[in-house]
């Protein structure tokens, strides 16, 4: 062996970040090529959580596969429950008889689900980059609004609140109150939080111009979410396909510039005052009435044949379900449209060469990488 | 926006057409026309996103279904297109050339279904499941329960029992439907 | 519907009964001792320090294998902080002695903790997560999680619930820590003792076994 071909292999280590990592955001693991400490090559590797759900939902009757989707992505249930729910409503007729307070109920949960999400995701950017005061906080913070879910529903973290035909219960006495004051608590610690992350230099010069993401590729990957809100589009599904009671409520899409990953943690700070703020008005504007539809009987109801596909926006972007009925009474096919699906795989390896070593965490928390969801 | 549907009828044929909601319109095609049909809609509409990928066993027909979902970024509506394929013969066409995030759906649906993608970079490469050695786990004649209790031993004494079987043994055979069903 | 698992299950070898019984202390084997030595009046007075020591500094794995890692988070920062225990969150195996399996194991991610088992150093101690770690939960049908644990790798204590709170994980150690001091956590001479029956389990479940077969 020349001591070129040895130099050549001593400048190329092959790396595997994750599964076990502190820095990987759940149980994946990327594959990945070094030349110095900077990586060339990446593949995405998956399947460490593969359940079958898909699997499992055509063995279920309807009302038997909420329990399932929500486990779909782990940190944000209720935008599992509301598509599966939604995609259902539409198939069967039910749409139409979701009375008024059950989809406010259902709005006040997707935007509580968003609120947690974006806090965690906060916490996980500035923790990717080894400083532990600001997550501790802001997972304190997120706290707050798994006490009201707990309420609300009866579970810290796996709601199986929404359904078909509205929600499973009514909100309980004094709910608002106690809402408002966790928010008000949260609110005023964030000014702490965005000293920590945002004023912080270490911070700066690590996000500031890295992992930038161009513009080009929003269309062809078809990208979402704050990726593409980080660029300057203000894209949102929340506006741009209103579902639910969003579009009497008002909110402006929240945009920056730099594409960055501090562009995206601004966006997710932003998004959090945003959520706090759209709470506030759902409670505010909260009908009287039922909170469900009289629903047929769950062991002998059927949905004719059709096909549809539902979309809502999670915290990581656009979240979509396909959902292919049948006419018995079970579904024929589920298959969920998840944003880490293309941010993780596809953005993330495309992303990847180029890249230090030391970024890669941050960047995958940036994009939100959620296994869970990629493989079901 | 029903002319876009007129439009692929007229160019391409349609089996049938729908408008599932203002915002989302369905189409079926033949299978050869898929890649001609993207690469068309991707060039000259403004349906230029591929947001979702998907596959349908319809194993009483024998044939797979394939799902092409195209989104028009400004005017927020969407474009359905779907196909049917033979059961058998598990073959498509490859669209990777158009958007390069089809690899991983073509990966997965080749690893899930068993539909073959010819000329897809990443077909036959595991990506979900790692040492599998049956059939395509999300084949309809894929028998879940079969191979659970045949590869993952279960503690003695769980029972399963089906509700409305359980109902129906406990409270007599209609007792699972209401009064007024 | 009959949904009653059929008797088509591999009839599994149950651990050799000639084994030694657990010693009621927990000192282990050391590499290469085939046989459990002799428990003297002063090794008997050291293992008591020793166990007590042990159950005071828990390090705990950095390895979400499942839905349970989302609990791990509040447990580990401000609110719950199971620093007050002692216990702390490392890295690597090589640094740790506790192994949570939070939750559900799909077949992939359980060839990766028999790795990361198999690295940390002993005593170590498995911490099993949930419903699914026990009888596969609600994901007993499906084909690619497992659905008992103990076949695969020797678990101390189970936590039960889907998902269990911050508050029933560290009830949890509670009792582990109260179960080490006793002596009675002794899973990592269970799985020494019963390796060949072990690796058996899983070869049997893992079809591409490319691992190093340690020679213990």
């Amino acid at each position: 062996m020349t001591t070129t071909e040895t130099a050549e292999l001593r400048r190329r280590v092959q790396l595997w970040f994750g599964p076990q990592h502190p820095g990987i955001t759940g149980n994946m693991s990327v594959q990945a090529w070094l030349e110095g400490d900077t990586l060339t090559a990446g593949v995405t590797h998956v399947g460490y959580l593969h359940r079958g759900f898909e699997k499992l939902m055509e063995r279920r009757r309807y009302i038997q596969s909420f329990p399932i989707v929500c486990r779909i992505c782990v940190p944000e249930p209720d935008t599992n429950e509301y598509l599966l729910a939604a995609g259902l409503d539409e198939l069967s007729g039910l749409a139409a008889e979701v009375p008024e307070r059950g989809r406010w109920i259902r709005t006040l949960v997707l935007e509580m689900s968003r609120l947690q999400m974006n806090l965690m995701t906060l916490g996980g950017h500035i923790g990717a980059m080894a400083m532990g005061a600001a997550p501790n906080w802001l997972i304190a913070m997120r706290d707050f609004v798994l006490d009201r879910f707990e309420e609300l529903t009866g579970g810290r973290i796996y709601h199986m609140f929404i359904t078909y035909g509205g929600v499973r219960r009514d909100l309980p006495e004094g709910f608002a109150e106690r809402m408002e004051a966790d928010l008000e608590a949260i609110e005023e610690k964030l000014p702490l939080v965005d000293n920590v992350i945002f004023d912080s230099s270490v911070f700066r010069k690590r996000a500031i111009g890295v992992g930038v993401v161009p513009e080009e590729w929003v269309d062809e990957m078809s990208l979402s979410g704050p990726i593409v809100r980080a660029m300057g589009i203000p894209r949102d599904v929340r506006k741009d396909f209103p579902y639910e009671k969003y579009p009497e409520l008002d909110f402006e899409v929240v945009t920056t510039t730099g594409s960055d990953i501090y562009a995206r943690a601004w966006v997710r700070r932003q998004e959090i005052a945003q959520s706090i703020d759209l709470i506030r008005q759902i409670l505010r504007k909260m009908p009287e009435g039922p909170y469900c539809a009289k629903l047929p009987n769950m062991l002998t109801w059927t949905i004719p044949p059709g096909q549809t596909y539902v979309r809502a926006e999670a915290t990581r972007g656009e979240m979509g379900y396909y959902v292919v009925t049948d006419g018995s009474d079970k579904v024929r096919r589920v298959h969920v449209r998840a944003p880490s699906y293309v941010h993780g795989v596809a953005l993330l390896e495309r992303m990847i060469p180029g890249t230090n070593i030391a970024d890669l965490a941050p960047l995958m928390v940036s994009f939100q990488v959620c296994p869970p969801e990629m493989e079901r | 926006m029903m002319h876009i549907l007129d439009e692929i009828r007229e160019r391409f044929g349609a089996e049938w057409q729908n408008e599932q909601r203002p915002d989302l319109l369905q189409i079926g095609v033949q299978a050869k026309t898929i890649v001609p049909l993207l690469t068309w809609l991707k060039a000259h509409t403004p349906f230029v996103q591929l947001t979702h990928l998907s596959a349908v066993d319809w194993i009483e027909d024998g044939e797979f279904q394939l799902t092409y979902l195209l989104t028009d970024p400004k005017a927020h509506v969407s474009l359905m297109v779907c196909t049917r394929i033979d059961r058998e013969q598990a073959e498509a066409e490859s669209i990777h050339a158009l958007w390069p995030q089809a690899v991983t759906y073509e990966q997965e649906i080749n690893e899930m279904f068993g539909i073959h993608f010819p000329g897809s970079p990443r077909q036959g490469v595991p990506f979900i499941l790692e040492g599998w050695n049956d059939i395509p786990p999300m084949r309809r004649d894929f028998d879940t329960v079969a191979y659970m209790n045949s590869h993952h031993p279960s503690r003695p004494g769980r029972e399963h029992t089906d509700p409305r079987a359980y109902i129906g043994k406990v409270f007599g055979e209609r007792g699972y439907l209401h009064d007024d069903d | 519907m009959d949904n009653k698992p059929k008797s088509t299950l591999p009839v599994l070898v149950e651990p050799p009964k000639g084994a030694q019984p657990h010693g009621p202390l927990g000192h282990g084997y050391f590499l290469g001792e085939t046989k459990r030595q002799q428990a003297l009046p002063m090794r008997e007075s050291l293992a008591k320090i020793k166990n007590w020591f042990r159950a005071n500094s828990l390090w705990v794995m950095a390895y979400g294998t499942g839905c349970g890692g989302i609990e791990l988070r509040p447990l580990t920062t401000a609110r719950f902080d199971f620093e007050r225990f002692g216990m702390a969150m490392r890295p690597t195996p090589r640094q740790s002695n506790v192994i949570i399996i939070s939750g559900y194991l799909a077949v992939k991610s359980l060839k990766r903790v028999i790795r990361a088992y198999e690295q940390m150093p002993s005593p170590k101690w498995v911490v099993g997560l949930g419903s699914c770690t026990i009888n596969g939960g609600m994901y007993w049908d499906s084909y690619n999680t497992i659905n008992r644990l103990d076949l695969y790798v020797p678990v101390d204590i189970y936590i039960a619930g889907c998902m269990p709170r911050p508050e029933a994980l560290l009830a949890g150690f509670g009792e582990l820590m109260k179960m080490i001091k006793r002596g009675e956590a002794n899973g990592w001479n269970h799985y020494l003792e019963n390796f060949d029956w072990y690796k058996e389990n899983q070869k049997k479940v893992i079809n591409d076994w490319n691992m190093p077969d340690y020679n213990w």
